[in-house]
């Protein structure tokens, strides 16, 4: 399967190539590839998961995750830690993403609005658990292939009350 | 020895002994059902934050104990706690979480009560009863509501120990969250963070105030040197947690000097260590420091700035943290299900760029997918499933049993931090509650 480091720029960006990218994020956080999985961000990157409904900004109002990459690489780090409680034993997760539409492209900025929908079931310690919404990824094409400026997750019951959750969405 | 079903003061006092509790005061559903009878329908609980109903006719929902209520702000500017139980047939009257109503009408048969709680309409009213008055059937007010510098707390109890003389000392941890924000106020308008776990309310209380769990139980979140990832904006490092040796995992003896103390009435507060020697820095943090000068003055500001609470419990239902500042309502569902709100608190004028500091720390300490807060959650959970067994009836809390001290200054008992002092407080508190009949 084309991985997103392997898409080459020459090609023109089809809503293929896109749903490729997303198939493959998706691979990378069931099979635990964290470390993989940040390298698709760019350093600016940023993941968010809004805690509201049609959350505005979060500067302004509390987010189940809004990382940076250096947020991102303290929770990866601390998902590689033979301590963390909350991931012994660690989960399983099955994403399943689908929907894949191109909502913007700008070429001045040479960034991709992607939005698809997701549906990632969660199993540990004899519970199996759904979360489901809409994401919003924004790319940027760079020499090394499409990057990820912002990952947004719109989570149907994003200001429900949750179990721990410890794994990225 | 059975004693299932019994309420019987002699029987309750039996669970508790000086070093430790029976495992029923976590997994009996009668002790819960007592509990939501006797402590949180008499204790003075935290139901919201004046800011969260600015204007009138604002509105907020949540449960004292398990029992809904709707807070509300009136034509008047007067905040109202109200049971959110229409006085007819039942219904819950509000059902959104926050909003903004001239009336509050009842979804099912449309009466419709004022923003104090007056019924001021119902319809078809020539069908009503002979003797029927409207005054009869306003909504119920909690008996008791107090408020200090925006923290609305409410009793279901009509008569008991009055507000002030049931908080005393502990107040002193509001006024030192409220003072850090230059314009002397708090806004809790950054939503709320909510998380969940299958164990009993009591396992997050007694967690607030322990900090003897934190060098293992938070051992993912330490780094090789020892410490915990910075938790403040501007902060150059975290809070020394365990000492820097590979083949160990001592705790570090700055962590081990933390002071708790007890003020009566089941609240209390742990002490933190300077964690900066005045090296906290950031352009955020320098601007906000800057604005409270102004406000405050040097001398008063260096005071506000200087850490001196890690957190703070007023029992049964609340937490103030004053380290990644937050507000936290723990809600019990059930003997075995709890959920608990995290509020951020805005400094009302800081800078916006403090502001969101203290949010995305908050984000990555609290939040359901938080660093911290998970791993104190999988230990609530496991704890719960640990108490069903049998192999002894005990939970062992009598670290430091003995050797408290009479601290004057903050007029309260003093302990080391890592000892069990605040467990054995509030399970005085505990009994103090649930001995008697409400």
């Amino acid at each position: 399967m084309a991985g997103a480091a392997t898409v080459a720029v020459s090609e023109p960006a089809t809503r293929e190539t896109f749903e490729l990218f997303i198939i493959h994020e998706a691979k990378l956080l069931d099979e635990r590839r964290f470390r993989e999985w940040m390298d698709l961000f760019t350093e600016d990157g940023t993941y968010w998961v809004p805690a509201s409904d049609e959350q505005k900004s979060p500067f302004d109002h509390v987010s189940l995750f809004y990382d940076d990459r250096a947020l991102m690489k303290t929770r990866i780090e601390r998902l590689e830690h033979p301590r963390i409680h909350v991931q012994t034993p660690p989960s399983r997760t099955a994403h399943i993403v689908g929907n894949v539409l191109i909502e913007r492209a700008n070429a001045s900025t040479g960034e991709t609005l992607i939005s698809s929908s997701v549906l990632m079931a969660e199993f540990r310690e004899d519970t199996q658990r759904l979360f489901a919404g809409r994401q919003y990824h924004r790319l940027r094409l760079t020499p090394d292939g499409f990057r990820i400026v912002q990952k947004r997750v719109n989570l149907i019951n994003c200001d429900g009350a949750f179990d721990a959750i410890a794994v990225p969405i | 020895m059975s004693m299932a079903h019994s309420s019987d003061p002699e029987q309750i006092s039996a669970l508790i002994e000086p070093g430790r509790v029976h495992r029923r005061v976590y997994t009996d559903p009668d002790i819960f059902e007592l509990e939501m009878d006797r402590l949180f329908g008499r204790a003075w609980l935290f139901v919201g934050h004046a800011s969260q109903v600015p204007n009138p006719g604002d509105f907020i929902t949540g449960e004292l104990g398990r029992q809904p209520v709707v807070m509300t702000r009136h034509r008047d500017g007067t905040i109202h706690v109200l049971f959110n139980r229409c006085t007819h047939r039942g219904a819950k009257v509000v059902n959104e979480r926050c909003g903004h109503a001239a009336r509050l009408t009842c979804c099912y048969h449309g009466w419709t009560f004022d923003t104090d709680g007056k019924l001021v309409g119902v319809p078809i009213p020539e069908g009503a009863a002979a003797g029927f008055r409207m005054s009869d059937f306003n909504l119920a007010a909690v008996p008791r509501v107090a408020q200090y510098r925006g923290f609305v707390f409410a009793s279901m109890a009509a008569r008991g120990v009055s507000f002030e003389d049931q908080i005393g000392p502990v107040k002193g941890s509001i006024d030192d969250l409220v003072d850090r924000a230059p314009d002397g106020e708090l806004a809790f308008d950054m939503g709320a963070h909510r998380y969940a776990y299958n164990g009993n309310w009591k396992l997050q209380v007694e967690n607030v105030l322990d900090s003897y769990h934190v060098p293992f139980g938070h051992a993912s979140t330490v780094n090789k040197q020892g410490v915990q990832f910075a938790r403040r904006e501007g902060d150059k490092a975290g809070a020394k947690v365990v000492e820097a040796d590979k083949n160990t995992t001592k705790t570090a003896a700055s962590w081990r000097d933390r002071k708790g103390y007890v003020s009566g009435n089941g609240h209390g507060w742990t002490s933190n260590t300077i964690l900066d020697e005045g090296k906290r820095s950031s352009p955020a943090f320098d601007d906000y420091k800057r604005v409270l000068v102004e406000k405050v003055g040097a001398e008063r500001a260096e005071q506000i700035l200087t850490p001196r609470l890690h957190n703070t419990l007023i029992y049964p239902n609340v937490s103030i943290m004053g380290l990644n500042i937050h507000v936290r309502v723990i809600r019990p569902i059930a003997v075995d299900r709890t959920e608990v709100i995290v509020y951020p608190v805005r400094l009302v004028g800081a800078p916006d760029a403090m502001n969101f500091g203290n949010l995305r720390l908050l984000n990555v300490t609290h939040s359901a997918a938080s660093f911290v807060q998970t791993d104190d959650v999988e230990a609530f959970v496991r704890a719960q499933k640990g108490l069903a067994s049998r192999a002894t009836d005990w939970v062992d809390i009598s670290r430091g049993l003995g050797s408290e001290e009479q601290d004057r200054e903050h007029n309260a008992l003093r302990g080391a931090a890592v000892q069990e002092l605040a467990v054995r407080a509030q399970y005085k508190a505990w009994l103090g509650y649930m001995r008697e009949a409400a």
